[in-house]
């Protein structure tokens, strides 16, 4: 039987969103791929700021704007935790047996604004 | 907004990667200005690498200063006479007299991480006041948050807390630093700003930790140079 869908909250009610655009920065410019990248963040940000301060975040990276050509994506967070998904992202210094840095592009409250940013 | 870190240490002291590396990664992260950090024992090393960070300085584009970090009294005294030969004088924060001796400095720009290797935080309210006092910026430093994990994570962070809530309430300038060694250490200013509203600063405080205190430092640095500098407040005309 088919699920039914959700009614759509509305604007007001919804939780406000932030996205932040990011740059990996690598040895010898080495090519990670999304799950890499993904396990990497979950694993820090828990580590952090535990499973409670996670739950409270809604952080989520885009898998469909992350170019592993270009090393450049979108994590998607809520905007009351902006500085906790940020500082969580500095604390990552390995993914693998690679040492990267991140460098914030942009921060947006519209998809639409950063994936100009990113292109 | 100009974003700076005035606490780096390259292959001069005791860092591991070249000022190059460091320069370059610093001006790809947004960096306006960096101070490369040394102890006293390198003293000779100071012009050559004051030589290599200017000649840097005019390719790379970015303000590049030279520091001197002093680890006890008898070194941070002896700084002190040849204030006027480099640009920041930073006290490495760990012993409860060489703290309280840095706040009490006028020539100290910055206390390095006053809770390293501590069980305290390693300032009190006392100190704070000193440091308002002779403007005497005291350090959040990154390297500290960055390595540790777990519970040694969870206690620095502890502590650096507990003295950026007496800055506040004493009003005394607090500067973010990376305190990078290397220059994958070297993060981007967001990083610095969000880590710094986590440990208890607002969003427009921890931005000014990372730009206006440092500009305030630097523009003491270029009075200080001046020939007509005597001491604070006094200058000849």
């Amino acid at each position: 039987m088919k699920q039914k869908k959700l009614k759509i909250l509305k604007p007001t009610l919804r939780e406000k969103e932030r996205y932040i655009a990011f740059q990996v920065i690598s040895e010898e410019g080495e090519e990670f791929n999304y799950s890499d990248l993904e396990a990497a963040i979950w694993n820090t940000m828990l580590d952090f700021l535990g499973e409670e301060g996670v739950s409270k975040t809604s952080v989520w990276l885009m898998k469909d704007c992350w170019d592993p050509r270009i090393q450049k994506g979108i994590l998607r967070c809520n905007n009351k935790s902006v500085q906790e998904v940020i500082a969580s992202l500095g604390l990552i210094d390995r993914l693998g047996d690679n040492r990267i840095t991140f460098k914030i592009l942009k921060i947006s409250g519209t998809i639409k604004s950063i994936r100009e940013k990113l292109c | 907004m100009n974003f700076y870190d005035l606490h780096l240490h390259s292959e001069f002291s005791e860092g591991e990667s070249s000022i190059e590396e460091i320069a370059n990664r610093a001006k790809l992260l947004g960096y306006e200005g960096i101070c490369f950090t040394t102890y006293l024992d390198e003293k000779n090393k100071i012009k050559e690498t004051k030589e290599i960070t200017s000649k840097l300085s005019e390719k790379i584009g970015i303000d590049i200063f030279t520091g001197f970090e002093a680890r006890n009294i008898s070194e941070l005294d002896k700084l002190v006479k040849l204030r006027r030969e480099y640009d920041v004088l930073l006290v490495k924060g760990y012993d409860l007299l060489l703290n309280r001796k840095a706040v009490e400095t006028t020539e100290v720009d910055i206390l390095t991480h006053p809770e390293y290797n501590r069980r305290d935080s390693g300032f009190n309210h006392v100190m704070a006041e000193l440091a308002t006092e002779n403007d005497v910026a005291i350090e959040v430093n990154f390297r500290e948050i960055l390595n540790s994990s777990k519970n040694t994570r969870a206690n620095v962070m502890h502590k650096i807390k507990n003295n950026v809530e007496l800055c506040k309430k004493y009003k005394t300038p607090i500067i973010i630093c990376s305190g990078a060694v290397t220059h994958w250490q070297l993060r981007d200013p967001k990083f610095l700003i969000s880590m710094g509203c986590l440990l208890g600063l607002k969003l427009d405080e921890a931005k000014k930790a990372m730009s206006e205190v440092p500009e305030n430092i630097i523009k003491m640095i270029k009075e200080r140079q001046d020939k007509k500098w005597i001491r604070p407040g006094v200058k000849v005309m």
